[in-house]
């Protein structure tokens, strides 16, 4: 699977290991985790693109599908104040969403 | 195996499912022209790899993966409003290696149910316990044949100015195809037996498994057969039937297909041939029209 271009600044581990305390198959924690990952993709690319101008969008999605992540850098670099710390939150409040989504499954279940 | 899944596993994914798909509608509708522009220019861009299609696509998996039925019949769950052969492309480069090979039994059972799943019908590499001797393979070009005694690049048109202009200068076969005449006479041919020639395919019938030993029901059962033929790297599709025997091993094509066909496919490149899926396609009733199809 290839290696997202924004893996170094997100991380899912405190997902993960969430996951790993619930009554779960391997199967099961291994599909929820995928669709954590699917979250994620989908809220930061949409976060990503919306600071971007139409011209930079296409020029983004060029190097994205090509998987040239050092030029996704340079690009959102110069063109996005603060990149970095954009994707870190739209990720830190979507992983807020999915752990109290899982705290109501432990309270569901008692 | 329903209710014996953990009540935990289905309240989160049920609820992260319906999360994934609000993100994708949000994504898509925000920002559709961009990703319009990027799956209908992927050969101009020289994106070599099908990877950046694959994650803009990422079809919800609404089951653990160890599920492969039910998740690829949930996969077209996807960004809706993105061209269906961007989706297509992405999940048939997901499964198909990167060199031209044989595939995989496991392979070949992920594109069968990729193709199903996309064309809304049944499609396999195998049907009734007979197949090709492979589903995915180099795809050359093919001449007219003549469907009836007597015709010829002249009459093989009917008339029509616009078939004429693009596919005459492809030529008509010396000899027939492996089944003969499309039909008797001129008079006798109907739209079926017209249509059968247009959109035909070459396959290496006489490479079947077991060939020698079943000849006449190979005969049988390769004659017309149905067929999706699919270029992986375009999505473009059609349903086709195998109406020749061919090419030789020696040429190092598997496959050969006719003017229409390879036009429509874009499958020939400058070296005359480029890979395609072709698998068959299960239509007891006859219900599905030969020629280009869209994937859903």
């Amino acid at each position: 699977m290839r290696k997202h271009f924004y893996e170094e600044v997100v991380e899912t581990s405190s997902i993960s290991l969430a996951l790993a305390d619930m009554d779960l198959t391997h199967e099961e924690r291994k599909h929820l985790i995928e669709l954590v990952e699917d979250n994620l993709h989908h809220a930061i690319l949409d976060a990503v693109l919306s600071e971007l101008s139409d011209k930079d969008k296409e020029e983004f999605l060029i190097l994205y599908a090509r998987q040239d992540d050092e030029k996704i850098w340079k690009l959102l670099r110069e063109r996005v104040d603060n990149i970095e710390e954009k994707i870190k939150k739209t990720a830190d409040d979507l992983k807020k969403e999915l752990h109290r989504d899982i705290e109501e499954s432990h309270k569901k279940s008692k | 195996m329903p209710g014996t899944k953990s009540p935990h596993y289905e309240f989160l994914r049920d609820k992260w499912i319906k999360k994934h798909k609000d993100l994708q509608a949000t994504l898509s509708k925000k920002h559709k022209k961009s990703f319009e522009f990027l799956a209908n220019n992927t050969k101009q861009l020289a994106v070599g790899s099908l990877g950046g299609l694959i994650l803009l696509a990422s079809p919800i998996q609404t089951e653990p993966p160890k599920h492969t039925q039910s998740q690829q019949e949930t996969n077209t769950q996807t960004l809706g409003t993105i061209d269906n052969s961007a989706f297509l492309i992405a999940d048939l480069g997901k499964v198909l290696p990167d060199t031209v090979r044989p595939l995989t039994e496991g392979e070949e059972t992920k594109i069968d149910e990729i193709l199903s799943s996309k064309f809304g019908m049944k499609v396999s590499e195998e049907l009734n316990g007979l197949r090709l001797n492979r589903s995915y393979g180099l795809i050359g070009a093919e001449q007219h044949l003549a469907r009836y005694p007597g015709d010829n690049m002249s009459t093989h048109f009917d008339g029509n100015l616009d078939d004429s202009t693009k596919y005459y200068s492809s030529g008509m076969a010396p000899g027939l195809g492996a089944w003969g005449y499309f039909a008797t006479s001129r008079a006798n041919m109907t739209d079926e037996d017209s249509e059968r020639e247009k959109y035909y395919i070459a396959t290496q019938t006489f490479l079947a498994p077991d060939f020698n030993n079943k000849v006449a029901v190979y005969r049988d059962f390769f004659k017309y057969r149905k067929m999706l033929v699919v270029n992986p790297h375009n999505g473009h599709a059609m349903v086709v039937v195998i109406g020749d025997a061919g090419p030789a091993e020696w040429t190092g094509k598997h496959l050969g297909g006719s003017p229409e066909v390879m036009k429509y496919l874009e499958r020939v490149d400058g070296r005359g041939r480029g890979p395609v899926l072709y698998y068959f396609i299960d239509d007891p009733d006859d219900s599905i029209p030969l020629g280009p199809i869209e994937p859903l």
